[in-house]
């Protein structure tokens, strides 16, 4: 079995007001294939916490198929101990020192005495927190607590890590911190991360990109494929005079220090290069970026506050 | 061992919060100063009032009895309204997400369950232990004619008590999703309570309506217990002392020594078997409401 999660016409809608009905999720299917990184993209409402929240078993889906690590999650509840979730909101408790709440959450998965000492020092290295072990956490700053909620999450050492919004409002430092962690242990342990973020540098750099749009599915595929399709490549021409790169017909935009034209495809630049030689003696060409692809693709922009 | 772990995870988060625990703890104290200064003459007058004319007692058997009433209040009161208190950690993890997150691991809901009510029941019953050697330090000043059977069976009054108030609390509790909502309980039942119980009013003062539902909540034979063990040694003396028959009873009458369900006399080991059956009714509604909890619907 090569899928980590199968989600198949998935339909969720809630009671709005004046009793209108939200579709919140609306015939959502997709593949998380194991040991892959799967990021989910979206807007406020587009319905990405729903979908985890019916992953993980805590709301109820009105039709359609879950199925996780082959378990299908209307018939066993045993697939829970595969899955590692952060929450956007740390649950972490504020009134206990850090090791105490792993402590008792690790006691819940059955990791008790020498085991969890164990496994608390391996913790502390990978996500280097072994110098706050007896700190109240509610003294804490918000990496330090992103990274016991990690710690949380990887105790019982999940097939699946579920990391919803993960590093928002994090320091640049403990968001890479966090990303190294993460590739760590997917090449180690192929763990399977299911990311819903909405910084578009890691959704670039995840396996298969996810775009929700008002419960539905916009857009799927591998970054490569989204930008292909969705976003326009450009080529930057320096040291060429205006009338060169007006005579080309295609629309550009004057820089400081050259001329940027915007291409449907690498293809086309292929085309020009070997049409107009004498032009690209000094020049770059640049795929279009995830925000473009999230932008064509929904008709809106994701900004630093649509964390949800 | 995750039963354990869980419990003790609640007792820990209710010790931290220093705020909760000391005033929980120190409301009993409070009220047991409240009732000795303004309410302790009130039942000094009414207890003297209905004694025949020609009988003096002893100002100690007055105080005895006095005391032992205002005892009996106090933890009939105490041990319901502290549950209330002391069980939020339930509605604060449901807040904090903490609740849907128990749901993300292996643990079961029955566990779960059990372990907020014990750790409740941990918080209440040491709050309501410290309020009945309290009240205890008070007879003893005042006046002191408990045996040490009577003692022994305070304690398992208080004991019982507070796992009913724990199991009360617990079924009510489950229902709420905010702060806001158990302090607004938590006042209704705090001002309330005293009422429907016995412990402020004698419910013999009642109507005869009032008595009769009065008589189906398990609650008011919690306090009946809580009298009959706090002012027992005071009735035997008063025995002794060649006080009459019918006068003692009438005494027991009106202070509810003696209960009454539809004109029949409650025994005491009948009060018991109730209390211990609505123990038992509503921690298992407890467990079970959380046993069937369907997933959220949105």
């Amino acid at each position: 079995m090569n899928d980590s999660i199968r989600i198949e016409h998935l339909y969720k809608s809630f009671k709005g007001r004046k009793n209108h009905t939200v579709k919140a999720v609306d015939d959502l299917s997709f593949v998380v294939k194991k040991g892959e990184l799967f990021a989910f993209l979206g807007v406020n409402g587009a319905g990405k916490s729903t979908t985890i929240s019916i992953l993980c078993g805590t709301l109820q889906k009105d039709s359609g198929s879950v199925i996780v690590e082959g378990d299908n999650i209307d018939k066993t509840r045993r697939y829970v101990e595969k899955l590692g979730v952060v929450f956007q909101n740390s649950v972490l408790d504020g009134a206990l020192s850090v090791e105490d709440n792993l402590r008792y959450r690790a006691a819940l998965y059955g990791i008790e005495g020498e085991a969890f000492k164990t496994r608390l020092a391996e913790l502390s290295e990978l996500l280097s927190f072994g110098d706050i072990l007896d700190r109240t956490v509610s003294k804490l700053s918000g990496g330090q607590k992103r990274r016991i909620d990690i710690a949380r999450a990887l105790l019982h050492r999940p097939e699946i890590l579920i990391l919803d919004e993960p590093t928002t409002g994090l320091d640049p430092q403990t968001r890479k911190l966090l990303w190294d962690v993460v590739r760590d242990l997917r090449e180690r342990d192929n763990l399977t991360v299911f990311l819903t973020t909405h910084y578009m540098e890691e959704a670039a750099d995840a396996d298969y990109v996810v775009i929700l749009d008002s419960g539905r599915i916009a857009a799927k595929g591998t970054p490569l494929e989204l930008k292909t399709q969705y976003a326009r490549d450009a080529i930057t021409l320096y040291h060429v005079n205006e009338a060169e790169i007006a005579a080309l017909g295609l629309p550009y935009t004057p820089l400081r220090d050259g001329y940027r034209i915007e291409i449907a495809a690498t293809a086309d630049a292929t085309a020009l290069i070997t049409k107009h030689p004498h032009l690209f003696v000094d020049y770059e060409i640049v795929k279009g970026k995830m925000d473009d692809v999230f932008l064509n693709v929904t008709g809106k922009t994701l900004k630093g506050d649509d964390s949800k | 061992m995750t039963f354990l772990s869980l419990t003790k995870r609640n007792c820990k988060m209710f010790f931290k919060d220093k705020g909760i625990f000391f005033t929980s703890l120190i409301t009993p104290l409070i009220l047991l100063v409240l009732y000795a200064t303004f309410l302790a003459n009130v039942y000094r007058d009414s207890f003297t009032s209905v004694m025949p004319e020609g009988i003096a007692l002893e100002e100690s058997l007055v105080n005895g009895l006095v005391g032992g009433q205002l005892l009996s209040s106090l933890l009939a009161v105490c041990t319901v309204t502290v549950a209330f208190c002391a069980n939020m950690l339930m509605v604060a993890d449901k807040v904090s997400g903490a609740a849907n997150d128990f749901l993300v691991t292996p643990v079961k809901r029955s566990v779960l369950a059990l372990s907020y009510y014990v750790a409740t029941a941990i918080s209440t019953l040491i709050i309501c232990f410290v309020a009945l050697g309290a009240g205890l330090i008070y007879l003893s000043s005042v006046g002191w004619y408990l045996s040490f059977g009577d003692v022994l069976a305070l304690i398992l009054d208080v004991f019982l008590l507070s796992m009913f108030g724990t199991a009360l609390s617990s079924v009510i509790n489950y229902f709420l999703t905010s702060q806001g909502q158990i302090s607004a309980v938590g006042s209704i039942v705090s001002a309330g309570y005293g009422f429907i119980c016995g412990a402020y009013m004698p419910i013999s003062s009642f109507s005869e309506g009032l008595q009769k539902v009065i008589s189906f909540l398990p609650g008011t034979y919690g306090t009946s217990l809580l009298r009959n063990h706090a002012i027992g040694g005071v009735f035997r003396e008063m025995e002794a002392i060649g006080l009459p028959e019918i006068v003692i009873d009438s005494l027991r009458d009106s202070i509810d020594c003696n209960l009454y369900f539809f004109d029949h006399k409650v025994a005491t080991p009948v009060m018991y078997l109730i209390l211990a059956a609505a123990l038992f009714v509503t921690l298992s509604a407890y467990i079970l409401l959380h046993i069937f909890a369907k997933k959220k619907k949105g």
